[in-house]
């Protein structure tokens, strides 16, 4: 019995797992046209509120929390908790005020605009 | 004590092997996935958990980008059989710098480790989650014996 009230503090000590969590880089696709660029990354089983994006200083880093509540005896198992973490460069031209994200189907879809002054402009030429 | 050259080779040769194996970076390192099973067969199919929950048995299966309607299931017994395929959302007018995810179908099929009533299975598609509640037939189901 006295091992069992040793071994339970223990247990309360570490709630949260942290930094065991394997990390997953996301498949992403990535398309532009002339107003923006979109991005679409696979993290299947995350939640909308566990997504963070960043954009600072030309990076934008994607990162999306999985947690899997699962009870029951384990018959086979081929993922878990994960962690989807990509970073990329991104160009000084987007608008980062603008930027949108959406999720859907576990699938995240982000569009970055590009800010006006990148877009490509059609030069009128006048007859003198 | 005589040894062969030639039993030397033979031990050289499964040293340089095991190296091989232990310095081949595996192809799916990079996206945490395991692109390569155990019997150096590709996986295929997305990935699956199973769990045996007693009363039932429920399976979770990673389906990013699949709606509802591009998934099948189909069960028989303690067979079941799950296939579907991603429409390509690749947007219009539109210039690709990178297509990793692609448009895939697949089917992939398991041997469930009970008889499941297949009038009450459930199925759910939450985050690109599929998860199927598969109740054991009765003769499955755990039972609890009292003694006399």
């Amino acid at each position: 019995m006295g091992e069992h009230a040793n071994i339970i503090p223990t247990e309360e000590a570490m709630p949260e797992r942290g930094r065991d969590i394997p990390q997953i880089v996301p498949l992403v696709d990535i398309y532009e046209n002339d107003d923006e660029i979109l991005l679409f990354a696979d993290m299947p089983g995350v939640d909308k509120n566990d997504i963070t994006i960043n954009i600072d200083n030309g990076t934008l880093s994607l990162e999306g929390i999985r947690t899997m509540q699962n009870s029951g005896a384990v018959q086979w198992e081929e993922f878990g908790d994960t962690a989807y973490k990509r970073s990329f460069s991104v160009p000084q031209t987007i608008d980062v005020a603008k930027v949108n994200a959406e999720m859907k189907e576990g699938v995240l879809r982000l569009h970055l605009p590009k800010s006006e002054a990148a877009k490509p402009r059609q030069i009128e030429i006048r007859t003198a | 004590m005589l040894m062969h050259l030639q039993d030397f080779d033979k031990m050289f040769n499964a040293m340089d092997l095991l190296q091989r194996r232990l310095l081949a970076t595996p192809s799916g390192y990079e996206t945490g996935r395991p692109a390569l099973s155990a019997w150096n067969m590709p996986q295929a199919g997305p990935s699956t958990n199973l769990y045996d929950k007693g009363e039932n048995l429920e399976m979770t299966i990673e389906v990013p980008g699949m709606g509802k309607d591009d998934l099948n299931i189909k069960i028989q017994g303690n067979y079941l059989e799950v296939s579907g395929k991603k429409e390509p959302d690749t947007p219009e007018g539109y210039s690709a710098h990178r297509v990793e995810r692609g448009t895939t179908a697949f089917t992939r099929s398991f041997t469930l480790p009970a008889e499941v009533d297949s009038s009450k299975v459930e199925a759910r598609l939450t985050n690109g989650l599929l998860t199927l509640i598969l109740p054991k037939a009765e003769a499955a189901k755990p039972k609890q014996i009292t003694i006399s």
